[in-house]
């Protein structure tokens, strides 16, 4: 009877081999996680600006000192209008940059004037606190140009949205991360 | 030892301990349901701070309101847009794709049909209609068998407002910001109401397509430059003569991004002027002094509510005098003719 051949791995290299295959595969494992999460970023936060109130809330429940809603414009929709319902208190005394006719309460609408008869209006985002008050008479008088969304460089993007728990028109939704903003492109009446 | 005496007996100490437990149980009911009513009516009552307020404009100073309404019908056809009188005093009103002609009741007498959704109307002496749709013009007689279909004036065309004289037809066109001038075959004479710095003319501001033309029994025309909450006197060459008007929300100024969307002449040559954001009709002097509300905020509900919370570029009013004075406005939302008369007393 012949001998027993020799194996050509003796069971510490087989063991050494198999363990440093496994660990390889959970790196690539791990890498494959990683490319994919960098790729496919998830969802996040947004007001849909056809559901907004106007209740407010955006200014008041925000879990940051300074709530993540901001106003935005959409210039294209912008009438550029002397009498701005969203720039100018209700029954302003006169149609000018004084503060008691301006009805932001952190003064973040600045009026540039353009050309007669029209003005341009710039939001401060630095100052503004998404109270919506601007969107609420722009909405009511004019174009529905000036509307809220949720600005991604500062939201935190909770789990729970502490706005979304009590938005009054239900226009919190979870959109893409890739594609984060819900823009107006054309004014409700078009 | 002798055992002491116990106090209770088994017995009474389970019923008291069943006892003691229904009452925990009963007031942990009672404290939660408080709690939970105290909360619910907490979130009831909260207020919004930033609350943009014009509630006080939805009310007319009474003494203002020197009309009354006489008579009220539906809009044949929903989404009308303009109302004007024609011979005999019959109504035409430019409503989904037609023009219906109605007796001063709301009777339907007859209608025309269009390809496209009516924008507005207007009716010459002899009976003639010029309805326009969006980009054209479109001509019938006085049975409303079609004549003609003019050109359209050009791809940004929207028509909202038309007038007649003996021998020229006035299209306001929104889109390219213009009056246009027609003779009565349909042959462009003119421009009117563009920014023209050698005539001295500021140009129209139209952030909505709601430019309206009248022409006047002064032979002037008269158009609502929206953006600039006045109205403007034109001669039909085009020279800007005097305007009149100011952007305010109070009663006698004209409010939002633009108004009045709509103008009609009193026989006498005074102004009727129809708004929208708030819904209101108003009569001023020759020189443009506010004299009276026709009918205030309060009398157009739904029209109020259109621009809450997102359509306040749909809504509005448009209103025709008759030749006994009578004024009929056409609520653009609720789809109906109100018939107003000057109240007795007034």
């Amino acid at each position: 009877m012949d001998p027993k051949p020799e194996p050509n791995v003796s069971r510490r290299q087989f063991l050494r081999d198999g363990a440093r295959a496994a660990a390889l595969t959970g790196l690539g494992g791990l890498l494959g996680v990683v490319a994919h999460r960098a790729t496919a970023k998830g969802f996040v936060w947004q007001i849909d600006p056809q559901k907004c109130v106007r209740c407010g809330n955006c200014a008041t429940h925000c879990v940051l000192e300074q709530s993540a809603v901001k106003c935005v414009h959409a210039y294209a929709i912008c009438g550029y209008c002397q009498l701005c319902t969203g720039y100018f208190e209700p029954e302003p005394n006169d149609l000018n940059t004084g503060a008691e006719n301006c009805q932001c309460p952190t003064s973040a609408i600045k009026r540039t004037y353009v050309e007669d008869p029209y003005y341009e209006y710039t939001i401060d985002e630095a100052l503004c606190i998404g109270c919506a008050k601007c969107v609420e008479g722009c909405n009511r008088f004019g174009n529905g140009s000036l509307f809220l969304q949720v600005r991604h460089d500062r939201c935190v993007n909770c789990n729970e949205c502490a706005i979304s728990k009590v938005c009054a028109g239900d226009a919190f939704v979870r959109v893409s991360a890739d594609h984060p903003y819900l823009l107006k492109t054309m004014s409700h009446g078009a | 030892m002798k055992n002491r005496k116990q106090d209770i007996t088994r017995r009474q100490f389970i019923k008291k301990g069943a006892q003691d437990a229904g009452l925990l149980a009963l007031g942990s009911a009672v404290f939660a349901g408080t709690g939970r009513t105290a909360g619910a009516a907490s979130a009831g009552a909260d207020v919004n701070p930033f609350a943009y307020d014009v509630g006080r404009l939805r009310t007319t100073d009474p003494k203002l309101i020197q009309y009354e309404q006489v008579g009220v019908f539906r809009s044949p056809y929903p989404e009308p847009r303009r109302i004007a009188v024609g011979p005999e005093g019959r109504l035409y009103i430019a409503a989904g794709n037609y023009v219906s002609v109605v007796d001063r009741d709301g009777a339907r007498v007859s209608e025309i049909a269009l390809p496209r959704p009516a924008k507005c109307v207007a009716v010459a002496g002899d009976g003639t209609v010029y309805a326009g749709v969006k980009d054209h013009v479109e001509v019938f007689d006085s049975k409303g068998q079609r004549q003609a279909v003019w050109d359209s004036p050009g791809k940004k065309a929207w028509l909202s407002g038309l007038a007649v004289g003996e021998k020229d037809v006035f299209a306001a066109d929104s889109g390219d910001r213009v009056v246009l001038r027609y003779d009565r075959s349909g042959k462009l004479l003119g421009r009117i109401g563009e920014k023209n710095k050698e005539r001295n003319v500021p140009g129209l501001v139209l952030p909505s397509p709601y430019l309206d033309v009248k022409l006047a029994p002064d032979g002037l025309l008269r158009l609502n430059n929206t953006g600039r909450h006045r109205v403007e006197a034109y001669t039909v060459e085009g020279d800007l003569e005097f305007f009149w008007g100011k952007p305010s929300m109070a009663i006698d100024g004209f409010c939002g991004c633009c108004n009045p969307v709509g103008l009609a002449l009193l026989p006498d040559g005074r102004y009727v002027t129809s708004e929208k954001g708030l819904p209101r009709v108003k009569i001023y002097s020759k020189e443009g002094a506010f004299e009276c509300v026709v009918a205030g905020t309060e009398s157009f509900s739904e029209n109020w509510r259109k621009c809450s919370p997102s359509d306040c570029t749909t809504g509005g009013l448009d209103a025709a005098v008759g030749a006994d004075g009578q004024i009929y406005i056409l609520d653009m939302v609720e789809a109906n003719v109100r018939v107003m008369a000057r109240k007795k007393q007034a």
